[in-house]
């Protein structure tokens, strides 16, 4: 029964997609979207994927808020190029198949203008490659990894300040800058096995060898880890001046309660990401026990950067007075490079665009971001330090919030 | 050789944490072949309940089990009134595809009520330790560890001495004499589901105490979960202990001497190493299904 009634709407579906074919042909298929602009009032469809559930939703969820922070304050002024934007933004579910997925379709079958990146080396890795098979822009907030940018593409761009190993430059510069009798003798080094967190504590511990301090453990740990009493405790037998770990979040607030039970204070604490996560963070390890520590970050809600202050007023008005984190700054910061380079070329030709990007610096709301020619960064990140409760930017000079800087770090409380 | 002290007693603090935390698996598993994906997320949704409960009535997180245990029972019992007696009859591998979504949607409940962020219970004790000589014992590991083993006994013997208990093992062991003796297979099997949820209720709670949590942490613990069972046979509660223990001393013992990025090859080594030998695992038992099948 059913098969004697199929024929019918399988001929009428066949006549719709020649038709449809046809139809193509004459209008010029396979021309670039460029050459056939739309009318300036059809929305502009920028396609993004991110990790909306699984490992990474946190820092993705906030990636979305700062992208719809981005787009609402765009469209209030006009839209981009006279158009509204419209963003379709898809989860991929932390997953690195589904991320590849995501963007082929979001390219081929949404035929999206313009494309934002994901959140992580991990996802924006094979992500960028599909972008740049496709010849399409790919400016992404949070893929700093060094193996992002030996791939050599021309239309990939990491829209935060250095590279995973740049990251705490800043700190070994301060190091560098206090007199020899004064400096760290000792340090450990554990690290969280992380694409953004292993480099940029490798790349320290050169550094800080290179000033003379002596490196007495190194540690690198898998995601998974939630018990960190023995590596505090192989720490604590050392009797490092300086602890540097590369800590993307449980690991740090794990590592600090396991040196607080073990009875352990370093004269020094770093943490790559993890302090940057405000209350959460402190939250975790106790206001008053994050007295001194430093971190690396991209951005800071008080920095006086063009358009921070209505980014941050836009945030929470759309978010219940919230603040917002800082992959979310991140992620605004994206969209804000984006936007500069469609607004100089003045049309959606996606070559254009990265060439304009390899030559041009960009004002965000972390500060001008200049690239290389294979779209890594050449600016610097801020050194943060934990004081009296809330974060001040004590590094670089010219973006610092405070001259005085916590050292020695007090003990646990 | 007070390293090796240190590392193993910290490795039996949490591994008798991770045995409770198991021991909800492996006991529902045990009774009605269901592999409960779900558990892990059952603990994240403990965990936030008893960071609530902490926050706003400042209830200690391991006493606030006395409440999560009772609500987690209740869920469990018409989780499996409601759902999973739909499927009793089913290969286990559907029970696989229902509990992974019931543990998406206790995920995206969570992250639209408490919202996708990291939460941490932080009672006075959180970051203090015992000492024994040169020996730490930190404080949060060793109450989990002891509200953990009294869960167990508890559970131990509940199953062991009580008229409920035989009837769950003897539905285990074998569902149709069970049944030609009286035992309800509907009934009991609900009865389990609820023991096994309820021991996510102290679980969870120890649980908030011990790591910070955010919605999608359940991943993490359920995979870590079903190597334990595996490891230790699924079904046995008594293979439950000694899989956690081995996890808890394979994670301290690598981490100790400088090699954590070793310690989950070298409890999955163990654990291909114990299915090669005994494909049941340590306690489980093999049936004659599995040999013919």
């Amino acid at each position: 029964m059913v098969g004697l009634l199929t024929p019918r709407p399988t001929r009428r579906w066949t006549a719709i997609l020649f038709a449809g074919a046809a139809a193509t042909i004459l209008t010029g298929c396979g021309k670039p979207a460029s050459t056939n602009p739309p009318a300036p009032s059809a929305p502009l469809n920028i396609g993004i994927s991110l990790p909306l559930t699984g490992d990474f939703s946190q820092p993705g969820g906030e990636a979305q808020r700062g992208y719809k922070v981005w787009q609402k304050m765009v469209n209030d002024k006009g839209g981009l190029l006279g158009r509204q934007v419209n963003l379709t933004i898809v989860d991929d579910a932390s997953n690195q198949d589904v991320v590849v997925s995501d963007y082929t379709r979001l390219i081929t079958q949404n035929k999206v203008d313009l494309l934002l990146g994901t959140f992580s080396s991990l996802l924006n890795f094979p992500a960028s490659q599909v972008a740049e098979r496709n010849k399409m822009l790919y400016v992404e907030p949070a893929g700093g990894a060094p193996k992002m940018f030996s791939q050599n593409f021309h239309y990939l761009f990491f829209a935060q300040q250095a590279t995973a190993p740049h990251q705490a430059d800043g700190l070994v510069s301060w190091i560098a800058s206090l007199p020899p009798d004064q400096r760290p003798k000792t340090a450990a080094y554990p690290t969280q096995d992380d694409p953004f967190a292993s480099p940029v504590i490798e790349s320290m511990q050169k550094g800080l060898e290179g000033l003379g301090v002596q490196t007495v453990y190194t540690t690198v740990y898998p995601p998974e880890t939630t018990n960190f009493q023995p590596i505090a405790s192989a720490i604590a037998a050392k009797q490092p001046d300086l602890i540097a770990q590369g800590a993307v979040f449980e690991d740090g607030v794990g590592l600090i309660r396991s040196l607080k039970q073990i009875g352990y204070s370093p004269k020094i604490m770093f943490q790559t990401s993890a302090p940057s996560n405000a209350g959460q963070y402190s939250d975790g390890i106790g206001l008053a026990n994050t007295e001194g520590i430093f971190y690396c970050v991209s951005w800071d809600q008080n920095a006086k950067t063009p358009l921070n202050a209505e980014f941050l007023a836009t945030y929470k008005q759309l978010y219940s007075n919230a603040d917002p984190a800082e992959d979310a700054a991140d992620a605004f910061a994206t969209a804000q490079v984006l936007q500069a380079a469609t607004e100089a070329v003045g049309k959606i030709d996606q070559t254009a665009l990265a060439d304009w990007l390899h030559a041009n610096t960009v004002q965000t709301i972390l500060g001008p971001l200049k690239w290389d020619a294979t779209g890594a960064p050449q600016s610097d990140f801020l050194l943060a330090q934990w004081q009296g409760g809330k974060v001040e930017i004590v590094g670089p000079a010219d973006s610092a919030t405070t001259t005085h800087i916590v050292n020695p770090k007090p003990g646990w409380h | 050789m007070t390293q090796l002290v240190q590392a193993m007693v910290l490795g039996l603090l949490i591994g008798g944490v991770y045995a409770l935390l198991a021991s909800g698996l492996t006991l529902i598993f045990g009774v009605m072949r269901i592999i409960n994906v779900a558990q892990g997320a059952f603990l994240v949704l403990v965990a936030m309940v008893t960071w609530w409960i902490w926050r706003h009535y400042g209830l200690d997180p391991i006493l606030a089990s006395v409440l999560t245990t009772p609500l987690m029972f209740g869920l469990g019992w018409l989780l499996y009134r409601g759902v999973f007696v739909r499927i009793s009859a089913a290969p286990p591998s559907m029970s696989v595809l229902l509990t992974f979504g019931l543990a998406l949607t206790i995920e995206g409940i969570l992250n639209v009520t408490v919202g996708n962020k990291f939460r941490s219970v932080t009672p006075r004790y959180f970051d203090e330790s015992f000492r024994i000589g040169s020996i730490v014992l930190p404080k949060p590991q060793v109450y989990g560890f002891l509200a953990a083993l009294a869960v167990l006994a508890l559970l131990y013997l509940m199953l062991t001495r009580t008229w409920t208990g035989r009837a769950i093992r003897a539905t285990a062991e074998n569902p149709t004499g069970a049944a030609l003796v009286g035992v309800s297979a509907t009934g009991t099997a609900a009865l389990a589901f609820a023991v096994g949820a309820a021991t996510a209720g102290v679980g969870g709670s120890i649980m908030s105490v011990l790591y910070t949590f955010f919605p999608a942490s359940h991943y993490d613990w359920i995979s870590r979960l079903l190597g334990i069972i595996v490891l230790g046979g699924l079904g046995s509660l008594p293979g439950a202990l000694v899989g956690a223990a081995a996890l808890g001393m394979a994670e301290t013992l690598t981490s100790a001497y400088g090699f954590p990025r070793w310690s989950t090859l070298v409890f999955y080594l163990v654990i291909v190493v114990v299915l090669l030998v005994r494909p049941q695992g340590l306690f489980g038992v093999r049936l004659r299904e599995d040999v013919t099948a």
